[in-house]
């Protein structure tokens, strides 16, 4: 749980949380907003870190 | 979802008493206005967050002026509210610079110290009818 992409994913589901409950009255359009933000912050996570790989850091 | 007191217009004091109740107690201003399920949501995650960060090793930052990005870090510890209290006062939070976690600590007690912040002036502007 804590390697570097388990604490990534739990840190985006909290941010995704409270996000989309800030920005959303309906509960189904929290959880679909949510679901979004939460697969955009992973997916990007993913993409920087792949793009950062042949960096020689 | 829209509750009877969001709907009221506040008086000024009863609008930022709203805001200190939301900084002290994260999703206490959304209980207040009525709002229990979004209240209740700030309530669990940004406390289980804070909580996080501090077992993952993170630290609660000293309010020092002559290092200004310690003093920001501080700043966003204390939004909040209450748990940084709590914390401070049974010795937690001292963070440990060589543990793996500590970095990721530090991130999720700011974020949630800053999000509380967001939930804070989402009750400012609920009160004041603009949402």
């Amino acid at each position: 749980m804590t390697s570097h992409f388990g604490l990534m994913v739990i840190f985006s589901l909290f941010v995704s949380v409270v996000f989309s409950v800030l920005s959303r009255d309906d509960p189904k359009e929290q959880i679909m907003f949510g679901a979004r933000l939460f697969g955009g912050f992973v997916g990007t996570g993913i993409l920087i870190g792949w793009l950062l790989y042949p960096l020689p850091l | 979802m829209r509750a009877a007191a969001a709907d009221r217009t506040q008086t000024p004091s009863t609008i930022y008493l709203m805001c200190a109740a939301a900084w002290f107690l994260p999703g206490a201003g959304h209980l207040w206005l009525g709002r229990r399920q979004k209240g209740l949501v700030f309530l669990v995650s940004l406390t289980l967050m804070f909580a996080f960060g501090l077992w993952l090793e993170g630290r609660l930052f000293p309010f020092e002026i002559s290092q200004p990005l310690v003093a920001l870090a501080a700043i966003a510890d204390v939004g909040i509210g209450l748990p940084y209290f709590v914390a401070k006062a049974i010795g937690v939070g001292a963070g440990r610079v060589v543990a793996i976690t500590y970095e990721y600590g530090n991130t999720f007690v700011i974020a949630a110290g800053l999000l509380n912040m967001l939930v804070v002036l989402d009750v400012f502007d609920i009160a004041k009818g603009r949402k």
